[in-house]
């Protein structure tokens, strides 16, 4: 409209525009709706009345107090639609940096065109058209093997199109949310991490990158999860992820996580949705996953995609032993096509040695332990070979696992029980926040692997001890891989906490400890289909107090144990472990004991526990029946 | 808590034939992944890991960027692109004849439903030239339109790459 009138007319003929729809939203008082309260991520404060957005990046805002009001925010948004910046490569108009602020306030206040003319928004439009959404999936990948504090996950949304099938979903795009960083120090990473020390932005890219990241690179099972949104939730969720492009939020690994932006966005999408306000303190990304899978209409269906380890595992139990013996040959460059152990077998045979063959090398490239000095050059070979023999391994895929993750166990735990220690009665009461132990049921975790934040036991004992806290430990991780000809992996453990430890006075202070340990384990009888588990640990631990002799004990020693699941329900543990003190307060401990569970129902387990401990020359027996409950 | 952050720089830098004949710069992009195999100690601290560091190629809104547009691939780089972050299951699934990654690549240069038969084959019997001992991504880009053009059913789609 510029041309068609000289400036001030015209700017004049603006103001007089702006004006009245400032005014108009002020009657319809839009800056309080809960649409807006989302596009800008307002969350109330803590203490003092209010509210702040979480954004940290200037840019989001237009109004010098934009953060913090939203009034002002929307109002100086207004102002900034009249803007005639053109678009190139390097700026945008605000109608399309903000263009989702831009289509939810023309719905409310139906702009004049005449007076607020329309930017074209190429850039935009041209971005979307290349996406052509049709639907949205929330992507959660499972933790990796071995690795029990993966656990806590990682989720991102992948934006399906309008020309692909299942069959062609590489092809899609993922908008990834992740902390920009180039930090390669573990523990500044870590630190800064936990204080929001970096900047979290979000990122796009195709599907196959995070595909491969996760399947083949990490080894980790991925979890596809269609949501049910329509067309115009689509659209309002890709045009906010716009707006966020170029905006940063300080990135917090414990609550403002991936998955809790990823949570905002689908409120974007869809208002109506809470889906964040049960994660003001802790979002873990598989509990986020549970808050959105539980939300009435917005799941459609899953999808499993397991990864390259998990689908190896698998069709080496399908293996004829003399399939089987093949594979380790063949993946370390040992064995060629013209050996008779492979000329004898059947064409469908020599199919899956060779696959099976290749996808193991991929593995063992992946995991950065090359057989050979080229292992390029022999997993060509290998595929050479195997499009020589043609036809078709006929290898049923993987099962998709009957419970999924977000359906096992809640992740926080609470239980009450009963014993009798050391000839003492004792009520015990027992919480954790997070997040899966051993004993717990297993359906919709790993085997193996445990991981547990801030366990606290307390406990009132009868005799005139009174109550006292019996154990609180904030960190304790488990894992009990199991090894093979294929798969080697080391078992390993990690104990932080406070425990009571016996003294030779007979009294029995927390003491704070440390343990760690290295280990090896194995399924029996048969070492790549059996559950049964056994393992063989070598653990050390130190004490520090000021009431043990010069303040600390430093321990070495054994640990060994099997876990059996006697049925779907009932599992039982039985170990044995021996410290030897050697160092500041020198004394050699020993425990030994039985734990079981019976499963009452997904949120519900019994528990039994029968142990004899020796300290300090005494030995005491302990026994606690006690009900579990997850949520 | 150690995190091992491996650059594995994927170079998608194209022959120059290939560059020239598609009137196109270099696009060179790399990606950052976490390792979290490698050993005991990492793996504890891996708990901090999700989030993975991003850069400009996959930004949104951040304009051009080598084959990128505002974080969604150029069209004339779609094929190259993918055959780059595929390469080792796109050559097995061509050598085993089928697989999810075949089939994206035949979506991508837009093989019709009557004609997917014939491209697995094809491709099958032509592995080892599409991926030849040493090969760049390149190389392969070039020699797959080579092996289209020069079948009789197929030749029709050798100018979509």
């Amino acid at each position: 409209m510029g041309f068609l009138c000289l400036v001030a007319p015209c700017v004049a003929q603006a103001a007089g525009y702006l004006d009245e729809l400032i005014g108009r939203s002020r009657e319809l008082r839009l800056s309080e709706r809960r649409e807006w309260r989302r596009l800008m991520h307002y969350t109330d404060n803590l203490i003092t009345p209010g509210v702040h957005s979480l954004a940290d990046a200037r840019r989001f805002f237009l109004a010098p107090d934009g953060k913090t009001n939203p009034q002002s925010e929307l109002e100086a948004t207004l102002a900034a639609f009249f803007s005639e910046v053109q678009e190139t490569q390097e700026t945008q108009n605000p109608q399309c940096a903000f263009i989702a602020r831009y289509s939810w306030l023309d719905r409310e206040l139906s702009f004049d065109p005449a007076h607020l003319p329309r930017q074209p928004c190429k850039r935009f439009r041209e971005w979307r058209e290349t996406l052509n959404p049709q639907g949205i999936t929330l992507i959660f990948p499972a933790a990796f093997l071995n690795n029990p504090s993966s656990m806590y996950g990682h989720t991102l949304l992948r934006i399906d199109a309008r020309d692909q099938n299942e069959k062609t979903r590489l092809l899609a795009y993922a908008i990834n949310y992740a902390a920009n960083t180039n930090e390669t120090n573990g523990i500044a990473f870590a630190i800064n991490g936990l204080l929001g020390g970096y900047p979290g932005m979000f990122s796009i890219m195709p599907y196959y990158l995070k595909v491969r990241e996760y399947n083949d690179m990490e080894n980790r099972d991925v979890w596809e999860y269609e949501l049910d949104l329509s067309p115009e939730e689509i659209d309002r969720l890709l045009m906010h992820t716009w707006e966020l492009g170029p905006i940063y939020f300080d990135y917090y690994f414990f609550d403002e996580n991936c998955s809790y932006y990823l949570l905002e966005l689908l409120e974007v999408a869809r208002p109506d949705l809470d889906l964040t306000s049960d994660f003001r303190w802790w979002a873990i990304p598989s509990d986020t996953v549970r808050v959105v899978v539980k939300q009435k209409g917005l799941l459609k269906g899953t999808v499993y995609r397991p990864s390259n380890a998990t689908v190896i595992h698998h069709r080496l139990g399908l293996m004829s032993p003399e399939e089987r013996a093949l594979v380790n040959p063949f993946a370390r460059g040992r064995a060629t096509t013209s050996d008779v152990a492979f000329t004898g077998l059947p064409a469908e045979s020599q199919a899956r040695v060779l696959e099976v063959s290749y996808d193991y090398l991929s593995y063992l490239r992946a995991s950065g332990k090359n057989p050979v000095e080229h292992p390029e050059e022999l997993a060509r070979n290998l595929l050479l070979e195997r499009s020589r023999v043609g036809g078709s391994a006929n290898d049923p895929p993987v099962p998709v696992p009957p419970v999924r993750h977000d359906q096992g166990h809640g992740t926080s735990r609470a239980g009450i029980g009963g014993g009798r220690r050391d000839g003492l009665n004792f009520v015990e009461l027992r919480a954790r926040p997070a997040y899966h132990n051993l004993m717990d049921p297993e359906a919709g975790y790993v085997p193996g692997a445990q991981t547990e934040f801030f366990d606290l036991a307390v406990r009132d004992y009868s005799g005139g001890v009174g109550s006292r806290v019996e154990e609180f430990t904030p960190l304790r991780i488990v894992s009990i891989a199991p090894r093979n000809e294929f798969f080697q992996p080391l078992s390993w453990k990690i104990d932080v906490g406070w425990n009571r430890r016996r003294l030779a006075n007979g009294a029995e202070p927390l003491v704070f400890g440390m343990s760690g340990g290295a280990g090896l384990a194995w399924t029996v009888p048969d070492t790549l289909r059996s559950k049964t588990m056994v393992y063989a640990f070598l653990e050390s631990t130190l004490q520090a107090n000021t009431r043990l002799e010069n303040n600390y004990a430093l321990g070495i020693g054994p640990s060994l144990g099997a876990l059996v699941d006697l049925s779907g329900r009932w599992r039982a543990e039985v170990y044995v472990s021996e410290q030897s003190f050697l160092a500041g307060d020198t004394d050699t401990a020993w425990t030994a004991g039985l734990r079981q569970r019976y499963t009452l129902d997904r949120d519900w387990a019994l528990r039994l526990d029968i142990s004899r401990e020796h300290e300090e020359k005494q030995s005491w027996n302990t026994v606690l029946l006690s009900l579990h409950h997850y949520f | 808590m150690r995190k091992i952050l491996i650059a594995v720089v994927l170079s998608a830098v194209p022959a120059l034939a290939f560059a020239q004949q598609n009137n196109i710069g270099t696009c060179g992009w790399g990606a950052k992944l976490f390792d979290g195999q490698s050993g005991v100690v990492p793996q504890v601290l891996a708990v901090t890991t999700n989030g993975t560091s991003g850069n400009q190629t996959f930004g949104i809104t951040t304009g051009t960027s080598g084959c990128t547009q505002d974080g969604v691939v150029r069209s004339s780089w779609k094929t190259a692109m993918f055959i780059d972050g595929n390469k080792d299951r796109l050559a097995r699934d061509m050598s085993i004849g089928n697989g999810e990654t075949l089939d994206s690549l035949a979506h991508l240069v837009g093989v019709r439903e009557e004609d997917r038969a014939a491209f697995s084959r094809v491709m099958q019997q032509n592995v080892s030239l599409i991926f030849p001992s040493g090969s760049t991504t390149d190389d392969s880009v070039v020699a797959l339109k080579q092996v289209l053009r020069s079948d009789r059913e197929l030749a029709q789609y050798a100018a979509s790459i």
